[in-house]
């Protein structure tokens, strides 16, 4: 399903090259569970935005879902990512001025259902997530663990084949930690949908059926 | 749709603060802008409403004999017949003469005088002018009839039926039978008679002769004909018709006449540019002067670039509030479009809510506006200004959120996640772009608002040459018939009057006017038409005119029947001998050679009888005692004297009410156009600068949060809280000093072309613009220096610990 071969990523730093990500092949097949892991500043989130089609690489070839998206179009790229993934972040990066209803409606927007459908898919998720009672409120009004929990909602809204989650507990209490990472790893399993998690705990990482490690760019593990 | 105004109305929520600074500036931008669309439109339509306007021209009489220029926009009595004559592209020709009026007498009652006009009889079919009752083709075929508008028929016959009936004028025998009513000339029309008399059988409109001109003469051409072409060949006619009566009476060929640098002939003006163009002498009515028109239009539009400036300059000075929902919202797989039109909602809701509000504030303002300019303007509840509204909101709406929708939409979605976008300096240069463009508007509205002022002061105190305080000017009192004098005779005996002179002729106001053919005896080739004022023996000391030689005329002196008194343009223009005095000059009385000499007995220093547009030209005056009284006073009590005025008045049994005026408010109204734009102009610069300050004070709010942690370190470092809000100002001083700079040139190059329409006007001084530019700064610093100092006195803990 996801297929990265002998990528770079750099930047340039006056005269010289930084390498963020060197020589990096990586396959990731449907319904998998991957763990990134490393240390900081090892490319992990940046791997994952590659990955999720918000930063290209230098050099390199990635194909995603059998098709080679290394030189696709910006508006390509928009509908990938409309259409096939959804991203969880650490930050959960909720939108402030909507309320949770809005927050997950908001991808079946750019998506163009109509109205109805939208109603049913959101109160669907709302259900299943058991939020149908915060529906209108706002994320200020949230704990960090409900938020996060609006913010998987949302991603998996569209019904996308893969998940992108930048450390999706980092800022969350153990508790709500593991609630969270229960919940991908039901996802995963009962919904055949493709994880890929960046995480610094090895405990969340063993949630995942496998672990990819970084070190300075390169792929150790 | 409805999710982008959603999300828009909670982002005006949320940035209360931004809101109503953008409304407040949107919706005053709106309005100003609105109001004077209406006023240029106004102006812009004058004569339009009739179904030919495009093919009437009027033509104008335009000669300069001896440098004296003529401009007149009535013409000879044979001139329409001669171009109907002559040139087949001329379908339909048609006179208007402007006549004084007198009371109208009905069935044993007088009614006030009306603006009356003799016109042909064709004058309704060149003219769109509904009627009501009667036929517009036929109404003024007879001599003797009369068309009135429903307002008089209303007034003068009730609900009987008009027409037939007979009416009467005071000063006259002539019974004017009514066969047509007419709606009321509209508004933007460049006459308003309420009377047309049929000029059917009147001797002097079928008069050929070339040398007397009274006839406002209008052609109507073959549609899609261009005047220009016919303009051209005019000069043909003057040659064929005028060339020999010209012969006849100057005595010499209308060759020799052009050999001697003088010209005369004829031009065409389309209708529908008189009003604006207003600017022959003996206008029907005063027109507009097209400057005017242009400049108001470049305000309007500066107004709303200064708002939607604002915000512009606002939403991109914001942006690194709403990078984190672009990053989002692209994530979740919005495309740049989406986001966009996301923000366009946003300018859109803002411009809309902006226009509601504006529409209460046009209501407001529109009154006190139509006082300023001396219009109707009104919106009501029709369809069209609705909708000129209506697009003027879409036009902010865009106009204002275009640029920032694309600056916001562009931003990288990684970039703004992990918060390393400096969104705000990206921008940076554009908005101070833009900040230095409202300060240069303001700027240079600032100074023009302080020439203007100068001018007209300068206009107030100006030596005219003669004294217009405490001069009582009595217009009717021709109706006194030969109590005039006896009226003076008891007057001089009050001892609040100073002096007393009889003369229709006023240096300022509506006045009797006249022109004469002149030349200095023996040089007839020096011919020139000069101003004549018919006066009496205490015109010169009642109006403080001073004598530069010569002597006044006098009743010692039986021979000051032919005696003149010129001014000094005249003993210049004629290039007479040592001061002039005893010089002879010989006055062409009309077409048939009747001449007659005058011996110049005293020269006056000139004075302005004109208005300072123009310079002061040849004057004669000549003794005629009649029709008017000008009395000098000296009292405080103006009341009072006024009072046993009407007494004496009434006591005469005249027609006419006892009307008076003072001249100094005469003099004023000559300049009321000036005095109206320059109100108006101070109003609109006021509106400009307060409007680019609130904009001022949303970006200072905006630096001072986004250098929030900046000052916290300064703070800790040791800066007082002056350096910091020195430090915030200084930026905003640096804008409004550069903009200055660009200011005074353009301001400089525009109010000298205005004053050029001056003949006397003031110079333009330095202080202006050093003045302009303290203003420009103290506010800055007033609207800026509210944030700096906030910033400034903030807790640096408290900033540092939020980071």
């Amino acid at each position: 399903m996801i297929q990265l071969k002998k990528s770079y990523k750099y930047y340039n730093t006056g005269s010289r090259k930084a390498y963020v990500l060197s020589d990096i092949s990586l396959d990731i097949a449907a319904g998998e569970f991957v763990s990134i892991m490393g240390p900081s500043g090892s490319g992990k989130s940046t791997l994952l935005h590659i990955l999720g089609l918000l930063e290209e690489p230098n050099d390199g070839e990635y194909l995603f879902l059998g098709e080679n998206v290394s030189h696709l179009t910006e508006k390509k790229r928009t509908e990938l990512r409309r259409n096939q993934i959804g991203f969880v972040f650490q930050a959960y990066h909720l939108i402030d001025e909507l309320t949770v209803y809005e927050n997950i409606e908001t991808p079946l927007l750019y998506k163009g259902l109509n109205s109805s459908e939208r109603k049913s898919r959101v109160a669907e998720l709302l259900d299943k997530f058991n939020i149908v009672g915060r529906k209108d409120l706002f994320p200020s009004q949230l704990s960090g663990g409900q938020q996060q929990l609006v913010g998987i909602a949302r991603a998996i809204a569209g019904n996308p084949k893969v998940i992108f989650a930048d450390e999706p507990t980092g800022n969350l209490h153990s508790e709500q930690a593991t609630e969270i990472m229960e919940l991908f790893k039901k996802l995963n399993e009962q919904e055949k949908v493709t994880i890929v998690q960046v995480t610094h705990s090895e405990h969340n990482a063993t949630y995942g059926n496998r672990i990819i490690r970084l070190k300075d760019g390169l792929v150790v593990q | 749709m409805k999710n982008y105004f959603k999300t828009a109305w909670r982002n005006l929520l949320k940035n209360k603060a931004f809101s109503i600074i953008n409304l407040l500036g949107l919706s005053t931008g709106i309005s100003v802008c609105f109001i004077i669309m209406l006023f240029v439109q106004d102006e812009l339509s004058y004569d339009g409403f009739n179904t030919k306007a495009d093919q009437i021209v009027r033509v104008l009489f335009k000669a300069s004999i001896n440098s004296g220029k003529i401009n007149e926009a009535s013409v000879m009595p044979p001139t329409a017949a001669a171009i109907k004559n002559d040139y087949p592209e001329v379908t339909a020709v048609t006179r208007l003469r402007n006549t004084g009026g007198s009371k109208i007498l009905y069935n044993g009652k007088k009614y006030n005088k009306e603006l009356f006009a003799f016109v042909d009889p064709n004058f309704f079919q060149v003219f769109t002018v509904p009627f009501l009752k009667g036929d517009a083709a036929s109404a003024l075929l007879e001599p003797n009839t009369i068309v009135i508008t429903q307002m008089l028929a209303h007034k003068y016959f009730g609900d009987e039926e008009p027409i037939g009936k007979t009416i009467q004028f005071s000063n006259g025998n002539t019974l004017y039978k009514v066969t047509g009513v007419i709606e009321a000339i509209p508004s933007n029309a460049h006459f308003h008679f309420n009377m047309f008399g049929s000029m059917t059988g009147d001797s002097e409109a079928a008069s050929d002769s070339w040398m007397t001109s009274n006839f406002f003469t209008y052609l109507v051409l073959q549609d899609g004909y261009d005047y220009k072409n016919l303009e051209a060949k005019l000069p043909a006619m003057v040659e064929k018709y005028m060339g020999p009566q010209i012969a006849r009476s100057m005595g010499m060929s209308l060759t020799q006449f052009r050999t001697k640098g003088n010209s005369l002939g004829f031009a065409l003006q389309p209708l529908k540019d008189i009003h604006l163009h207003a600017d022959s002498t003996a206008e029907l009515e005063p027109g507009s002067d097209i400057k005017y028109v242009y400049i108001f239009s470049a305000i309007a539009i500066f107004m709303l670039l200064i708002a939607c400036i604002n915000f512009i300059n606002l939403s991109t000075a914001g942006a690194s509030k709403r990078a984190k929902e672009v990053g989002v919202r692209k994530v979740m797989g919005s495309g740049q479009f989406e986001l966009i039109k996301q923000f366009l909602a946003e300018s859109f809701l803002l411009s809309f809510i902006a226009l509601l509000f504006s529409y209460v504030m046009i209501q407001l303002a529109l009154p006190v506006f139509n006082d300023l300019s001396g219009k109707n303007l009104h919106i009501g509840y029709s369809f069209q200004p609705m909708l000129q509204l209506l697009i003027l909101g879409i036009t902010v709406g865009l106009l204002a959120g275009i640029y920032p929708a694309f600056f916001l939409s562009s931003f990288n979605p990684i970039a703004t996640l992990k918060g390393r976008l400096s969104a705000s300096t990206k921008s940076l240069g554009l908005r101070s772009g833009l900040v230095v463009f409202q300060f240069f508007i303001s700027i240079s509205l600032i100074v023009g608002t302080i020439i203007v002022y100068q001018q007209m002061n300068y206009i107030q105190s100006k030596k005219l040459g003669y004294s217009k305080e405490q001069l009582l000017v009595l217009p009717n009192s021709w109706a006194l018939g030969k109590n005039e004098t006896v009226f003076k005779e008891n007057l001089l005996k009050d001892s609040r009057v100073v002096n007393v002179t009889i003369s229709a002729y006023k240096p300022a106001g509506p006045s009797n006017n006249n022109n004469s053919l002149v030349y200095p005896e023996g040089k007839e080739n020096q011919i020139m038409k000069i101003v004549r004022y018919d006066v009496d023996e205490q015109y010169i000391p009642t109006l403080g005119i001073t004598m530069a030689a010569g002597r006044n005329f006098s009743t010692d002196f039986s021979t000051d029947s032919s005696a003149v008194i010129i001014n000094e343009a005249a003993a210049k223009a004629f290039e007479l001998k040592g001061d002039g005095v005893g010089e002879k000059i010989v006055w062409m009385k009309d077409n048939d050679a009747n001449k007659a000499t005058y011996t110049v007995i005293g020269v006056v220093k000139d004075f302005h009888f004109r208005s300072l547009h123009e310079t002061i030209t040849p004057l004669l005056m000549t003794l005629n005692p009649q029709w008017g009284l000008m009395v000098k006073v000296k009292t405080a009590d103006i009341a009072g004297l006024l009072v046993s005025m009407k007494q004496q008045w009434i006591n005469y049994n005249t027609d006419e009410p006892f009307e008076y005026a003072f001249m100094d408010e005469l003099y004023n109204k000559t300049y009321v156009a000036e005095q109206k734009s320059g109100r108006i102009l101070s109003i609109f610069a006021v509106l400009t600068v307060f409007v680019a300050c609130l904009g001022l004070f949303g970006l200072a709010t905006y630096t001072a949060e986004q250098r929030t942690k900046e000052i916290g370190i300064r703070k800790v470092l040791g800066a007082t809280v002056t350096q910091v809000s020195n430090m915030l100002s200084r930026e905003f001083l640096k804008l409004v000093l550069i903009a200055c700079i660009i200011a005074f040139p353009v301001a400089w190059w525009a109010m000298h072309t205005w004053l050029q329409s001056f003949a006397y006007r003031i110079s333009i001084s330095w202080w202006v613009f050093v003045l302009a530019a303290f203003a420009a700064i103290v506010l800055t610093l007033f609207t800026v220096s509210y944030q700096a100092i906030k910033a400034a006195l903030m807790n640096p803990m408290k900033s540092l610990k939020s980071e």
